[in-house]
């Protein structure tokens, strides 16, 4: 299945400066490690060591957040457009 | 690094966005043409501790961020508040800055009456200040 990844700004370093690029795979997983066989690095900063997506790294297939339908698992279908967002996100963290 | 500039009826609407939302912190991001604040998306903090922390809901994130990439534009910013400390980036605020892009918008709200408003650039975990142009008018 052909695809489009959609990148974000802090990962295009690994793209060539690209905001998008195309893949190929079955699942959400198989797109991201076709990806990173032409751009290395991307997989590490996507995916966590134990296998899992990072906890401030969103995905969604289309506009689907894929934590929710099967996570890399997710199949994918010809066309589909794969989104890789990092969260927005911070905070005081402390009331002092 | 070039200043943020914000249109007076924008940073009013951030600070009301910021107001509206105490004692909670407020978040959301400001889109537009390179380095243009053009529009404003209030998005929802769903982090558990809202208080303390901030995380923009990823469903609205998406439908912002969609807006923004069918403009060809940019997140020129991305805006939350302190509502107990100051309008300063805190640990967490550089540990999840993932947007080298945006300038950070913080607004203070321990003074509720007068809301301090501020910019930086989070770079690598670097903190940079950046002056806020409001109409044209230097505020910080």
């Amino acid at each position: 299945m052909a695809v489009e990844v959609r990148i974000p700004t802090i990962l295009r370093k690994h793209t060539g400066g690209a905001r998008a690029v195309s893949s190929r795979g079955d699942t959400v997983r198989e797109v991201i490690d076709t990806l990173d066989a032409e751009h290395p690095g991307l997989k590490a900063a996507i995916i966590a060591d134990a296998g899992d997506i990072h906890r401030f790294i969103n995905i969604y297939l289309n506009d689907e957040d894929i934590r929710f339908s099967g996570a890399l698992e997710t199949p994918v279908s010809d066309g589909d457009v794969v989104s890789i967002l990092p969260a927005v996100a911070g905070g005081a963290a402390s009331r002092g | 690094m070039d200043d943020l500039r914000l249109p007076d009826d924008m940073a009013t609407a951030l600070i009301d966005h910021a107001q509206a939302e105490y004692p909670k912190e407020a978040c959301g991001i400001i889109g537009g043409p390179p380095g243009e604040a053009g529009k404003l998306y209030r998005l929802t903090n769903v982090d558990p501790d809202p208080i303390m922390r901030y995380n923009a809901d990823p469903k609205e994130l998406k439908r912002v961020t969609d807006d923004i990439y069918d403009h060809d534009w940019d997140v020129v910013a991305i805006y939350h508040s302190h509502t107990h400390s100051p309008a300063f980036p805190s640990a967490t605020d550089v540990e999840r800055a993932f947007y080298p892009e945006a300038s950070y918008v913080l607004v203070s709200l321990m003074d509720r009456q007068k809301p301090d408003l501020r910019a930086f650039r989070i770079i690598e975990g670097k903190i940079t200040e950046i002056g806020v142009v409001r109409d044209g008018k230097e505020s910080a």
